[in-house]
């Protein structure tokens, strides 16, 4: 610690370090609440997805077998309303065919919901609506809203109509008329060219079919996912439905993908961090050993047990360590407060809008972080110090 | 029973495939309350046999019995211990550590003994003045002269009242009136206390001045032994 310049690098490798990993970390905690809700409430997913056993893996190959009545629809319903912790359960149904404009055509995906109730699930986003034109109406049965890509597409504009164009489930083409009422974003390239968003009524006259492929649920708290999936899956084979019930994070493939690729960087920054830590540790301290062998010799002289040089020089790797982490979080906490202050934004690859870059201070991260430097460097420490330690006293007196 | 009694001590060190036999074959006994100093020619062995006596090294051979106990079959937590209660050491070059102030320098054989806080610094701040330097106890070695520096380690090795004090060259690094201040002081304690002060020097005012005096030569002691002055 003597040596000022030397000291001094080491704890900017360590609070570097520490911001480096809590930065990141952050960025990954608000990107990962930001996914969350973008998979809850953007794609309308909500927490728990309850559909016939079989549908996820078979029910795109016989949708008729897999599908629920409309009776059993109001009443997997009711059972699920009476939990006290569900917010909205509404039933949905993807409809896939053309869409066409009288001229020319293309492929459609569209979500049917009862525009009352998606609206709860979509919450915040819901202010994000159409960009053009109105949101999705109860009243109005054949309104659609279109993505913006293909309303660009087809022409096609809040107001103008169209002919969507599908399959009943019996095999029969069908086709109804559409009106746009409003164009909007889906938020990803990929989604944006074929998009459209449907009463739960249209979807169902359009498939022919009285019936539901799920029934979503929202509940008040994100984190009670699990737990209610668990009660929810045993009331409805208790009331004789046989159902599965998937979570939000299963069904949506790219938050799991996200997820697991910044876990994998997370991992990969921290490996390399703690080992620059370590190195830096080392260095300092080996060095500060070389330094004062005479004076390890004089303490030792005076009766210092060789346990004794172990942790005089373990605790100054430990305070190298606390120091650097404090310096870490002020570094952390001063790049945080500019984020705030000029918000600024970036589009990620495969979106189509710009987000806010967000980070978080995630205070338990930070403590964990802290608890690990001080733990390494206090470990880094004790590799030279054992071997100043185990000098024998005349060497280190008279070391020049 | 004497404080020290050393018995045929051989002490060899090997510089590569070279045996330096630095003491071959010592036979000295100590009592409590001398006053020795130990000379010689450079390289007879003098520092390698204060050495041994404040078991900061092990002989090659013999036995060194100090206050009944044989050192070489004390364990390095075990001798740690013993230098901590029963020697004192001054150095030639001092050995302050710098960045401590004198009193904290004067405390740390109590810390490391475990003496409570309150009770260091103020048997600290005793031998401090025991050796004249009442007010300079906040001073950083650096801003001593090398006389107070000799001082505040005479009151390092003396605070926790050990019954040996070794010193090696203790006057070599000072101009002739901090010599004598030290030699004077040192004696003084001597006489006080009944402390045994073992010293190696060349030093003529020194020599004049100590009750034995111990000439090593080639590792040996030489004609004349362990004298009484």
């Amino acid at each position: 610690m003597r040596n000022k310049r030397r000291s001094f690098v080491t704890l900017l490798a360590i609070g570097v370090g520490f911001a480096a990993i809590s930065l990141f970390r952050g960025y990954t905690d608000a990107t990962y609440n930001a996914l969350r809700q973008t998979a809850v409430r953007g794609e309308g997913l909500a927490h728990l997805t309850v559909a016939k056993q079989g549908w996820f893996e078979k029910g795109k190959l016989d949708p008729q077998q897999y599908m629920f009545l409309e009776e059993d629809v109001q009443r997997i319903i009711k059972l699920i309303k009476e939990e006290p912790d569900v917010l909205v359960a509404t039933p949905q149904i993807m409809i896939a065919g053309l869409v066409s404009n009288g001229t020319v055509s293309t492929i459609f995906v569209a979500q049917g919901v009862i525009p009352k109730e998606d609206k709860i699930i979509k919450g915040i986003f819901s202010s994000y609506g159409p960009i053009k034109g109105a949101a999705l109406d109860d009243q109005k049965m054949y309104g659609v809203e279109m993505s913006r890509g293909l309303a660009e597409f087809l022409g096609l504009e809040a107001g103008k109509d169209g002919v969507a164009m599908a399959a009943t489930l019996n095999g029969q083409m069908n086709a109804m008329d559409i009106q746009v009422i409003g164009v909007y974003e889906t938020g990803t390239d990929m989604t944006n060219d074929k998009f459209m968003r449907v009463n739960y009524g249209f979807a169902q006259a359009l498939y022919d079919a009285k019936m539901a492929e799920k029934v979503v649920v929202l509940l008040d708290d994100w984190r009670k996912t699990d737990s209610m999936r668990i009660r929810l899956l045993d009331k409805l084979t208790r009331a004789g439905f046989n159902c599965d019930i998937k979570t939000w994070n299963e069904l949506s493939i790219f938050y799991s993908k996200v997820k697991a690729m910044f876990d994998s960087i997370f991992f990969f920054l921290f490996t390399i961090v703690m080992i620059i830590v370590v190195m830096s540790t080392v260095n300092t301290m080996g060095m500060a050993v070389l330094e004062r062998t005479r004076e390890i010799g004089t303490l030792r002289a005076l009766g210092l047990k060789r346990r004794g040089v172990n942790l005089l020089f373990a605790l100054e790797g430990g305070l190298l360590g606390l120091c650097g982490s404090l310096f870490g979080m002020f570094l952390h906490v001063a790049t945080w407060a500019v984020i705030r202050i000029f918000q600024p934004t970036y589009t990620p690859p495969g979106t189509s809008i710009s987000v806010p870059m967000v980070v978080h201070l995630v205070p338990q991260v930070m403590v964990v972080l802290m608890a690990c430097l001080i733990v390494l460097s206090l470990m880094a420490a004790v590799i030279p110090a054992r071997r100043a330690a185990g000098q024998k006293v005349v060497d280190a007196l008279w070391h020049v | 029973m004497p404080l020290i009694e050393m018995k045929n001590i051989k002490k060899d060190y090997f510089l590569g495939e070279t045996v330096v036999h630095a003491l071959r074959g010592i036979d000295l006994e100590i009592d409590s309350g001398e006053f020795i100093g130990i000379w010689g020619p450079s390289g007879s062995g003098k520092t390698t046999l204060l050495n041994l006596i404040g078991a900061i090294d092990e002989p090659t051979e013999g036995s060194l019995i100090m206050n009944g106990r044989e050192v070489s079959r004390l364990s390095d937590n075990a001798c740690s211990e013993l230098r901590n209660k029963t020697v004192g050491f001054i150095f030639q070059g001092f050995n302050l550590v710098p960045v401590l102030s004198a009193l904290e320098n004067v405390m740390l054989p109590l810390q490391i003994k475990g003496t409570p806080m309150a009770e260091a610094r103020t048997k600290a701040l005793g031998r401090l003045q025991e050796v004249g330097l009442t007010g300079l106890d906040a001073h950083r070695p650096s801003k001593m002269s090398g006389g107070q520096q000799q001082r505040v380690a005479i009151a390092r090795a003396l605070v926790t009242t050990p019954s040996l004090v070794i010193a090696d060259e203790p006057t070599a690094n000072l101009d002739s009136e901090n010599a004598h201040l030290i030699i004077d002081l040192m004696r003084a304690l001597n006489e006080k206390d009944q402390t045994t002060f073992i010293f190696s020097t060349h030093d003529q005012r020194l020599l004049d001045r100590v009750k034995r005096l111990v000439r090593l030569e080639d590792g040996r002691i030489g004609n004349g032994g362990a004298a009484s002055c």
